[in-house]
């Protein structure tokens, strides 16, 4: 098993976290592989970016659907693992030092006239961030990611129950019960059982989504697992003190202090319908071939891109992503050059990183 | 390149699959249930749930069921019996609920029993 970071990104700012205001170049929405690599190209340009996700760790799909799946067509690297590669990308876009706000959704986007220049926008988040930029990237792939809510004691959300683990910490000497049979169920089982007191995963089937190999380490960690079973109930004074699980053969009662549902996640392209957007299909945003689309100052890259003969490939969003933000730099600064220069030209000196605006 | 859910899906209609489905892209028609091509993203979370081995993505579709390819797409595009319009992309099942109408080929189908 490869260490595992859940939550410990750095300069992430959190759902929950105070609303703040900030100045970039360049917002890309969606931190996923091509929002990544999107990040890293504009730190070439010597633009200030923001990457904005709904999900709280980086990586869009890669991360929240397929970590351990080995991915083959990445060029340069004849075979590499979702996680490693989403950690290569950050660690790729982290010398230009990108402003995370992840674990919110991008909500709005107004256009903001400026008297001697080009139009700049307002990106507002769902917690209320604020990004001031004069240029959007949209790099969402399938959408905003909601996690699929448990189907019992969804009011304990916040009160013991959640879907992500931001704080390995809080889980401290607790009695945890995690649901799901990912690899995100199974991640987290792993990573809370040196912590907690007891883990019981419980999946409402017999096989597992996740990658084999993790199955078995859970199984072998100490965690109690239980198939065949859901969890129906969900009872406590305030906050979560039991857990009812019901399986084919009857059900029982666990002590409990917290529930991770890891039940996977629903995508949808969200508030962005009501960007303005040329819509194909009703999920993807058509683009010239500059990656631009029909809103002047916003590109779009990767899987939400759409134009004649697109292939949907990681390896066609990468490319895709380069020409939008140098497109994009072009359109913040109409006198730079689109070409960027090559990246075994000299180094040009690192970017200050986006400074928050009280 | 979408997954394709095949004839042993007919009067079963388990809909684990719809629980599993990312992008919400498995409607429910009345006998069968069918993906929507062009909502389908290929990521593979149904196929291991299904309870009768119904689903497989089209690149490893059986011959003798390789006409529930088209039938799945055209459950999306062509008018379902007795309707002018076609299903089209409505962005995800719970955007319509359940259709209640088959195609033709699995209207008429003999079924599993």
């Amino acid at each position: 098993m490869t260490e595992l970071q859940h939550g410990a990104q750095p300069g992430a700012q959190h759902a929950g976290s105070q609303a703040q205001r900030h100045e970039v170049d360049l917002v890309l929405v969606g931190a996923g592989p091509v929002g990544l690599y999107g990040a890293y190209y504009a730190g070439v340009r010597g633009l200030r970016v923001a990457l904005v996700d709904s999900l709280p760790e980086p990586g869009g799909q890669v991360t929240a659907m397929y970590p351990e799946k080995p991915i083959y067509d990445i060029a340069g690297f004849p075979s590499v693992r979702g996680r490693e590669l989403v950690d290569n990308l950050v660690a790729q876009a982290g010398q230009y030092d990108p402003l995370y706000l992840l674990g919110q959704q991008a909500q709005s986007l107004e256009r903001v006239p400026t008297a001697d220049g080009p139009d700049r926008f307002e990106l507002t988040t769902s917690t209320g961030t604020v990004v001031d930029c004069g240029a959007v990237v949209v790099t969402g792939g399938i959408g905003t990611f909601t996690p699929r809510p448990l189907p019992a004691g969804e009011e304990f959300l916040g009160r013991g129950l959640s879907y992500f683990v931001p704080t390995l910490d809080d889980f401290a000497d607790t009695d945890v019960v995690v649901v799901g049979g990912g690899d995100s169920a199974c991640d987290w089982v792993l990573a809370l059982r040196p912590i907690a007191r007891s883990v019981t995963l419980v999946h409402r089937r017999q096989k597992f989504r996740a990658h084999a190999a993790t199955v078995d380490a859970v199984r072998a960690c100490g965690a109690t697992v239980v198939t065949d079973a859901q969890v129906t109930r969900i009872e406590g004074d305030g906050r979560i003190e039991k857990v009812e699980v019901t399986g084919k053969d009857g059900g029982c009662v666990l002590e409990a202090q917290r529930v991770v549902a890891a039940l996977g996640f629903l995508a949808d392209l969200g508030p962005m319908r009501e960007w303005g957007f040329d819509l194909h299909d009703n999920r993807h945003l058509v683009v010239d071939s500059t990656m631009s689309t029909d809103v002047p100052g916003v590109y779009a890259a990767g899987d939400i891109a759409e134009y004649a003969g697109k292939v949907r490939l990681i390896a066609v969003g990468f490319g895709e992503v380069a020409t939008a933000v140098n497109n994009a730099a072009v359109h913040l600064d109409p006198e730079a050059s689109l070409f960027p220069g090559h990246s075994t030209d000299a180094a040009p000196p690192p970017p200050q990183p986006a400074a928050a605006v009280a | 390149m979408p997954y394709v859910i095949m004839s042993d899906c007919i009067d079963i209609t388990d809909q684990s699959c719809v629980e599993e489905c990312p992008v919400d892209c498995i409607y429910v028609g009345e006998r069968k249930l069918y993906i929507n091509a062009k909502e389908c993203i290929d990521c593979g979370a149904c196929e291991p749930v299904c309870p009768v081995e119904a689903i497989a993505q089209d690149r490893r579709v059986p011959d003798d069921q390789q006409e529930f390819i088209e039938d799945n797409r055209s459950f999306f595009t062509d008018p379902l019996p007795g309707r002018d319009e076609p299903v089209g992309t409505p962005g995800g099942s719970r955007n319509v609920g359940d259709i209640g109408i088959d195609t033709a080929l699995v209207a008429a189908h003999p079924g599993n029993g």
